[in-house]
């Protein structure tokens, strides 16, 4: 006969950063089974984009993957824009471009700090949110919104880089780089950090696709899947970067491909700032009066990569000025579905670090 | 000639008991307040400097620079309402945390104060085996975690006692050892190599502490380092409190100045484990120049310990549990025997 005790983990812990919750069968510290409630964040917010304009629905998606709203905007905006036929200008796609990566980045520092606050190191979570404050300062600039942006709108983007804008972000990625080396440093140096790490919350890659795991899981399980390179949508097809994977499909690996991420993503930036051109920031087609009257019929689903994977958005239009249904395929709905399989018969330690390492954001799992 | 034994002079004409108890009050008070005003000092020092590692600031509002602040939060602590848990062990629970500060607090009477220029010897007790009461006091505190964390009846509780009680167990027995390896050292004159008796007391001990024990047993010294850590509970080892999967382990249901006097427990552990360490293997109260001034000596060896230990608290990880049990009882605790064994042959034939 085994004692065990049920241990909630969530709504309201540390350890979930959002709101679900874990109902945790513990056999004295081992994991016995997991039960995942999730809901507690649900806004309905598929339901209201049919209510709303196409224009009207990038604040919702600003809100589904909350620390990454620019990548969530190029999402429905992919599908939107492919349904009514819009064209974007150029210069409007490389500033998108340029702001996913950034918001990429931000959303990197949230997961990569959590992962020092789940394992017990409270120094780097300061250092990682410092760097993402420089970022929010750049979306401020350029959009008004520190986190919550709805920066971008259909043909275009709500305001051009100006001068002041691009200094700045020169001026992060120059200090930014020799950064993030030091803030791997902070827990790469710690030997603790390793084992607690390595060999630790292992996917399986074949349980990985039939679960439809992606973006740095995935990649963290040996699978080099990434929608930027296998779909390119914006203009990633025109820049160099490399998809990295990991072999060891554990929590370690996880972590050290979103650092080679960030790595990319740094290189990106830099690329799109070099081949930023001149000319309009907005297709003059989907100009403010004629916003409201922009009609799509038939079915659209496109992806987008954002940070913690493959972001899908369905959109159906009956020919009417409102989307007859909206469809958001979150990543990280799935990507937590495997936390009760990566975790069978671990210790409870390793299920706290596992869960910060799926990085899942509560807004995205309940929509 | 002792503080103690000047007091007591003072009031001599209250006949021997009478004199002799007003000193020892007296100075359990003078050596209590010191204590808290460095403990004040010792907090605010550490917000700062774990602010200063963490690109923040740290507390800057209340008072010049912040010196304030812990008094504040100190009374916002007490003006707090203690929400008490349903179904707790009322007795339990509300004893619990008196047990660990007042077991932390009573700990520092027994240390080895050494010199202070004119006032003589600051040490407040003089008896013959006060390494014993010493690590007697110590080994009440796990009593209080303990209690604290079944009384409330909370699963979080229970797995952070769960996990204090393996720490405590597990770290003891190397520290405990390792302290012998000390008293064996001890119990022969470096110079003359004359049997020494009242090896058991920490004044003898650091009286002939003429070369720091930690130079002659560097590894007795590493082992009762880390035992130490273990024993104040921060960073690497905090399992009781684990606070990322437990909320706060055994303080969980703990609010107000209940929680306040964990807090304090935890703190003062910090410091008395530096003592401990400046006292047993860092020479005590024992200075390069004259021990006139000893008090200082330790003060500074003290602190620099501490600082130590704070930047091992805000950069070490945690460690898992398992690991954690396997480091002391298939790594620490053969070290230990070893170096037990070392001191002895050290004793018989280098000396």
């Amino acid at each position: 006969m085994s004692h065990w005790i049920e241990l909630n983990i969530g709504p309201v812990h540390p350890a979930t950063h959002g709101i679900y919750r874990f109902r945790v069968k513990l056999n004295e510290e081992t994991v016995e089974d997991v039960d995942i409630t999730i809901g507690y964040l649900h806004r309905n917010a598929e339901k209201i984009c049919e209510l709303n304009y196409f224009v009207n629905n990038t604040i919702y998606f600003d809100r589904m993957d909350y620390i990454d709203a620019m990548n969530m905007e190029v999402g429905y905006l992919r599908a939107v824009e492919t349904l009514i036929d819009m064209e974007v200008p150029e210069r409007a796609q490389w500033i998108r471009m340029i702001m996913a990566e950034l918001s990429r980045i931000a959303a990197r520092m949230v997961g990569i700090g959590a992962l020092g606050l789940d394992v017990g190191m409270l120094t780097p979570f300061f250092h990682t949110f410092h760097e993402r404050e420089k970022i929010q300062k750049i979306f401020v600039e350029a959009s008004g919104g520190r986190q919550e942006v709805n920066y971008m709108s259909i043909g275009g983007v709500y305001q051009d880089f100006n001068d002041k804008i691009i200094e700045e972000i020169k001026e992060f990625i120059a200090g930014f780089k020799g950064k993030l080396e030091e803030m791997v440093k902070m827990f790469t140096d710690s030997e603790i950090f390793w084992q607690r790490n390595v060999g630790t919350g292992v996917l399986e890659p074949d349980i990985a696709l039939d679960y439809g795991v992606t973006g740095p899981m995935l990649r963290a399980s040996g699978i080099p899947y990434d929608v930027r390179k296998d779909s390119p949508y914006l203009f990633y097809d025109k820049v160099n970067f490399d998809v990295p994977i990991a072999r060891t499909k554990d929590n370690m690996g996880r972590f050290l491909v979103k650092v080679e991420e960030l790595r990319q993503s740094v290189r990106i930036i830099e690329q799109c700032l070099a081949k930023l051109p001149e000319g309009p920031y907005f297709n003059p087609k989907a100009k403010k009066s004629a916003m409201l009257l922009l009609k799509g019929q038939g079915d659209v689903f496109t992806r987008v990569e954002s940070e913690s994977g493959e972001f899908g958005v369905f959109i159906r239009g009956d020919g009417g000025v409102k989307p007859y249904r909206v469809h958001a395929r979150s990543p990280s709905f799935k990507n937590l579905a495997v936390v009760p399989i990566m975790t069978k018969g671990s210790l409870i330690a390793d299920l706290i670090i596992t869960i910060a390492s799926v990085d899942a954001v509560a807004g995205e799992v309940d929509r | 000639m002792s503080i103690l034994f000047r007091i007591h002079q003072w009031f001599s004409f209250l006949g021997n008991i009478g004199s002799y108890g007003i000193a020892y009050l007296i100075e359990s008070i003078i050596v209590l307040i010191f204590v808290a005003l460095s403990f004040i000092a010792l907090i605010y020092i550490f917000r700062k400097y774990m602010a200063r590692i963490q690109r923040r600031i740290g507390p800057n509002r209340v008072g010049k620079f912040g010196l304030l602040q812990l008094i504040a939060d100190a009374l916002k602590l007490v003006g707090k309402e203690s929400i008490l848990p349903e179904g707790r062990d009322d007795m339990a629970y509300k004893i619990a945390p008196v047990i660990v500060m007042i077991a932390t607090i009573l700990a520092f009477i027994l240390l080895p104060f050494g010199d202070l220029a004119y006032f003589g010897s600051l040490a407040v007790t003089h008896s013959k085996v006060t390494l014993i009461l010493m690590f007697g006091i110590l080994s009440i505190i796990p009593i209080g975690e303990i209690l604290g964390g079944i009384s409330t009846k909370s699963n979080y509780a229970l797995l952070g006692t769960m996990r204090a009680v393996a720490k405590d167990i597990s770290f003891e027995i190397p520290m405990m050892i390792s302290v012998l390896a000390i008293v064996i050292v001890s119990s022969r004159s470096y110079a003359t190599g004359a049997a020494i008796t009242g090896g058991l007391s920490l004044s003898s001990i650091v009286a002939n502490e003429v070369i720091p024990y930690g130079i002659i047993e560097p590894l007795g010294l590493l082992i009762f380092f880390i035992s130490m850590v273990a024993r104040a509970s921060y960073s690497p080892f905090d399992l009781g409190e684990s606070d990322s999967e437990l909320i706060s382990g055994y303080t969980t249901e703990y609010s107000g100045m209940r929680f306040g006097f964990f807090y304090i427990g935890l703190f003062g552990m910090v410091y008395l484990s530096s003592f401990l360490i400046s006292v047993l293997y860092l020479g005590g109260s024992n200075g390069p120049y004259d021990n006139y001034v000893g008090f200082i000596y330790l003060f500074i060896k003290t602190d620099i310990l501490v600082l130590i230990s704070f930047l091992i608290w805000v950069s070490i990880p945690r460690i898992r549990i398992d690991k954690f049990v396997n480091l002391g009882w298939k790594y620490l605790l053969p070290l230990s025997m070893v170096n037990l064994v070392y001191a002895g042959l050290f004793v018989l034939y280098i000396r």
